[in-house]
């Protein structure tokens, strides 16, 4: 066994204090690389090594935080090289054979898509470099350190187990509130780091001890691998034009010893702390009684931002982000309409889902791509973790490579083959894994069966590392219409992996009445009824009301809901109204029809159409007045009696109009036209509908771009809104779109209007680009530019053909450009 | 420096932000922009970094912390001065999510999430601005307005010395991308000259921008 894992978790490890503090007391200026000091200062780095063991540390760093290509295009090899040299002669100066060089490994600097700009392939692909640089000069193991992104982090770890066999520790910066800048705390990120097989984590840095210590508890408590604390000198002020820490090294090591009675496993320092803390915190920690961390067997899937444990309260898993029987969906796959599929998202976040299944499976796209579309872009826009449904093992490696967090996978089953294909990948990447009781000979009838399926599945997964807790058995729904004894069967299964096992159960719960009426009834029953059994996520609906009473009466029957809280919250104002002739309750307002959990949004805010007797809104009062439910309610009642066309023509365009001369003339603003544009929308949604299948008479087709290093789009999306409204197709583009791409899309699709955008003065070079570019491959294409920079002169500068100042120019242009030659 | 947080997201900025100059919105949407604001104060980690440096003004340049920049707006800004000091500051990455999903349903959300993030962030840097000014006066100086990269002929390139010189991915969490927007999009950088004889009458904002003739946001 390697020599730093047999003692890591098995006695005191120390690690050294900070880099930055003594480089800057030898004279680094602010700003200044510090790893270039491995070359040009190699007796002050020397002497910062010696200085840590001397004071007794055991594991210390080398001088390359900072060392990636982006920092030294030139010559990182050796800079990494020499920094691991030197930490090998100074262990020999010092005598002290015994202490592990920690190649040290800090952030990029840049943060990642979809946030950032840099790919999380590349971010993979630059540490891997220093990871193969640092082992192959000697290093004993790599410590990721001052991480305070999730996704950087899982980069980070991932380019480290990919590209040596060194043991790899991570450390994570968390603030007082014990949270990542971008959102994570203890629990998500240390079932992320632990699925991807770090041998111990922790945190570093920001924070001084005694700010740390709620935080070390919860990592105590979280992690089952050893626990790394490397605080701060307390917490930094600025003193005569210098950071100085708060804390001295006496105080500094008495909250350390205090640190190290929570049950943690290594120790240290970061900015503000010297070879002096070290030495003090050495001599209060060693002689202390040590403990070793224990397996916690808490199973949780995360985000970037969200840790859901899956065991003490069920949860609700949406099912809605799936092709299967749903027309609309498949059409929104096939046309790459993602965001018809991430708003299938929120709304279920909004309706009280807490994990997402994600399945983009259709034989005639690229489902690889698609589920990696799909994955990024909902990590985006919702926090709720996500659950990778899919047959394609290349699109589950794909998905779990570049899921933030750790995700769960539906499923494995039985099979060998399936157990073959499945566990590697979870394995690998970390995850929790549905697991399906069938295998070669079907689905078994009975429980018994089904729970040997079960115990199968365990063991061949163990063979694989993955523990128990990371299983989750499905029971199977089968329809009782065929067998009705099959309810019993599921039920049954449930009951034994309970208790027998201690395992987690799931169910996609509606099969269970599939071929029979009014199956909700059915569902909802049979819902209440698993949970009763210790069913612990269900895959449902969680727009479906029924579902969401059995659920959450549920809970509050089977002592899951303090105080019946969340039943109180979520039917307080709401009256069932029985009807006479159907004898169901039908419902005027509540959870899951709209009105969201989530403040603003969608619906939740809808306008409603005048209160009391009086007469319904005219559709083009209600586009008038941004009255968007009201609207399409308006259109609906219109279609009775009128065609789509003349609704459209003689009330919707008008009102549109009334409000884009508003604009224009400075009496109304850009939230009334929003408001106005949305209404708009919402009825024409409902001529879509109503007409589908016929071909609709559009004006022209137009391609609307952010363009390239701009990254902020949501001026071009206002004009999307506008320009579809006035009835163009808009191919949008995205953000950060290269000219190539854009003059490439113009020249195939023939489009004779491209509108750019850009925000900075640095980006409108490459709006300039893009420019050129069309005029040589497609002259007689248009050009509308506009963006948060634009100016009227800088548009003719580079040779625009139309400045648009606001939303309404645009389409006023659009207007001028397609509508001159029709008649 | 006592601790700073921000407790409030001014309302009329966010209406400016949207373009009403001067005029309060229809209580509809007022009260729209009162469930976004609230929103989003709720979900912001308001962070901030700054440092002291020396400074030298000459006549067509100023130096400070290893840059040499050549700004006319900047120098005058800067004149009298003997230090500076360089801060950033951010509301977090949170408002930018909220406005990415807002598009997705409704982009009069959208856009009210990104006039109050942009009120937010600017509130944030006034605060963290007077705070500065305490921080100053106790050393006996005196603040001049404060000056960002990109602002009128200070070039926008110093956002990598920013960076650097504050550490701000590290400390506050904030990158930059390859065409130096900052990332939370919500974040300011800039730079304060500190003087030790009181300047009452130095432009600021709006007046001092070259571009404020056709900015639809002047004050």
């Amino acid at each position: 066994m390697n020599r730093f894992l047999e003692k890591l978790g098995s006695e005191w490890l120390f690690c050294d204090g900070g880099t930055g503090t003594i480089l800057q007391s030898k004279g680094l200026a602010g700003g200044e690389l510090p790893e270039r000091w491995n070359l040009d200062r190699p007796e002050d780095i020397l002497d910062l090594y010696c200085g840590y063991l001397n004071a007794g540390c055991n594991i210390f760093n080398t001088n390359t935080f900072g060392a990636n290509r982006l920092k030294y295009p030139e010559d990182l090899e050796e800079i990494v090289t020499a920094g691991v040299r030197l930490a090998q002669k100074a262990r020999t100066l010092s005598g002290r054979g015994d202490a592990f060089i920690a190649l040290d490994i800090g952030p990029t600097g840049k943060l990642l898509e979809p946030l950032g700009d840099l790919p999380f392939e590349k971010a993979v692909d630059i540490f891997g470099e220093v990871v193969r640089i640092g082992a192959a000069a000697g290093a004993d193991l790599v410590l990721i350190e001052t991480m305070n992104d999730t996704y950087e982090a899982k980069a980070a770890l991932l380019a480290a187990k990919e590209n040596c066999d060194l043991p790899v520790a991570v450390t994570t910066v968390y603030d007082e509130s014990g949270k990542l800048l971008t959102g994570a705390g203890v629990e998500a990120v240390v079932a992320m780091l632990e699925g991807l097989h770090a041998d111990a984590v922790g945190i570093n840095c920001s924070l001084g001890p005694r700010q740390m210590l709620p935080i070390v508890k919860r990592l105590v408590e979280t992690a089952s691998v050893p626990v790394i604390v490397n605080p701060n000198a307390g917490l930094p002020r600025t003193e005569n034009g210098k950071t100085v820490y708060d804390v001295g090294p006496e105080e500094f090591a008495s909250c350390m010893a205090e640190i190290a009675d929570l049950g943690v496993q290594v120790v240290g320092g970061c900015c503000g702390t010297t070879p002096e803390y070290i030495r003090r915190t050495i001599e209060l920690v060693r002689n202390k009684p040590f403990r070793r961390n224990t397996p916690k067997d808490r199973t949780f899937v995360t985000s970037y931002a969200q840790a859901v444990e899956i065991g003490p309260v069920p949860v609700i898993i949406g099912e809605r982000i799936n092709p299967t029987g749903k027309k609309k969906f498949k059409e929104a796959l096939r046309s790459h309409d993602i965001p018809y599929i991430l708003q299938e998202g929120i709304r279920q976040e909004d309706q009280g889902a807490h994990i997402l299944d994600v399945n983009v499976g259709l034989p005639e796209i690229d489902e690889v791509e698609m589920m990696q579309t799909v994955v990024t872009r909902l990590q985006e826009v919702t926090a709720l973790p996500l659950q990778i449904d899919t047959t394609d093992p290349a699109a589950l490696e794909r998905a779990l490579r570049l899921y933030n967090g750790k995700a769960m996978v539906n499923s494995v089953n039985g099979k060998q083959e399936s157990m073959d294909t499945v566990f590697p990948l979870v394995a690998k990447y970390g995850g929790v894994v549905v697991a399906l009781t069938l295998d070669e000979s079907g689905i078994p009838a009975d429980a018994q069966g089904r729970f040997a399926i079960a115990e199968k599945i365990y063991k061949e997964a163990a063979k694989y590392g993955i523990r128990p807790a990371d299983i989750v058995v499905d029971a199977l729904a089968m329809t009782i219409s065929s067998d009705t004894s099959s309810a019993l069967a599921t039920l049954r299964t449930l009951r034994r992996v309970h208790e027998e096992l201690g395992g987690n159960t799931i169910l996609g719960v509606s099969n269970i009445s599939f071929g029979l009426p009014q199956r909700e009834i059915i569902n909802s029953h049979f819902l209440s009824m698993a949970i009763a059994e210790g069913l612990s996520c269900a895959i449902m609906n969680p727009g479906n009301e029924s579902m969401m009473r059995a659920y959450r009466a549920s809970l509050a029957l089977l002592d899951c809901d303090p105080q019946c809280m969340q039943y109180i919250e979520a039917y307080k104002d709401v009256k069932l109204v029985y009807t006479e002739a159907s004898g169901s309750p039908a419902q005027n307002a509540g959870p899951g029809s709209g009105a969201g959990k989530t403040p603003g949004a969608a619906g939740g805010m809808g306008r409603t159409a005048p209160a009391g007797g009086a007469a319904p809104a005219s559709l083009g009062e209600c586009v008038e007045r941004g009255m968007k439910e009201a609207a399409a309610e308006a259109m609906r009642e219109g279609l009775k009696s009128r065609d789509g066309l003349s609704m459209i023509n003689e009330e919707l365009i008008p009102a549109l109009d009334r409000v884009g001369k508003g604009f224009e003339s400075g009496t109304m603003f850009l939230p009334q036209l929003l408001m106005s544009a949305e209404a708009a929308k919402a009825a024409f949604a409902v001529v879509k509908e109503s007409m589908k299948g016929k071909p609709q008479k559009i004006k022209g087709r137009i391609i609307l771009a952010t363009v390239k290093g701009d990254i902020h789009d949501i001026g071009k999306n206002i004009v999307k809104v506008m320009l579809e409204n006035y009835g163009y197709e808009v191919i949008d583009l995205g953000k950060d779109v290269p000219a190539e791409t854009i003059v490439e899309t113009a020249v195939r699709e023939n489009i004779r209007l491209v509108g750019l955008s850009a925000l900075m003065t640095t980006t409108v070079v490459n709006m300039e680009e893009t420019i050129r570019l069309l005029r040589e491959r497609k002259p007689d294409c248009k050009v509308a530019v506009g963006g948060a920079v634009m100016t009227q002169e800088y548009a003719d500068a580079i040779g625009a053909d139309f400045y648009g100042p606001d939303a309404m120019a645009t389409v006023r242009y659009a207007d001028t450009v397609f509508l001159v030659d029709m008649k | 420096m006592t601790e700073l947080r921000l407790t409030e997201i001014p309302v009329r900025e966010v209406y400016r932000y949207l373009g009403y100059r001067g005029i309060t919105p229809s209580e509809e949407i007022t009260g729209r922009i009162r469930a976004c604001t609230g929103q989003l104060l709720g979900a912001v980690s308001p962070r901030q970094v700054h440092a002291y440096y020396d400074l030298e003004v000459g006549e067509k340049n100023m130096r400070a912390a290893g840059m040499e920049i050549e700004s006319k707006g900047l120098l005058r800004n800067l004149k009298g001065c003997e230090r500076v000091c360089l801060l950033a500051v951010t509301i977090g990455v949170e408002a930018d999510r909220l406005v990415a999903r807002a598009q997705l349903h409704d982009m009069l959300e959208a856009a009210i999430f990104q006039a109050a993030g942009a009120a937010a962030v600017e509130a944030w840097c006034d605060l963290v601005n007077s705070a500065i000014r305490e921080e100053a006066a106790q050393q006996g100086y005196y603040c001049r307005p404060r000056f960002s990269p990109g602002y009128g002929d200070f070039p926008l390139e110093y956002q990598k010395n920013f960076s650097d010189l504050l550490r701000m991915p590290v400390s506050i969490g904030v990158s930059l991308t390859d065409s130096l927007l900052m990332i939370p999009s919500k974040s300011v950088t800039a730079l304060i000259g500190l003087s030790r004889t009181e300047q009452p009458c130095i432009l600021q904002g709006c007046e001092e921008c070259s571009a404020s003739a056709e900015c639809a946001y002047r004050r």
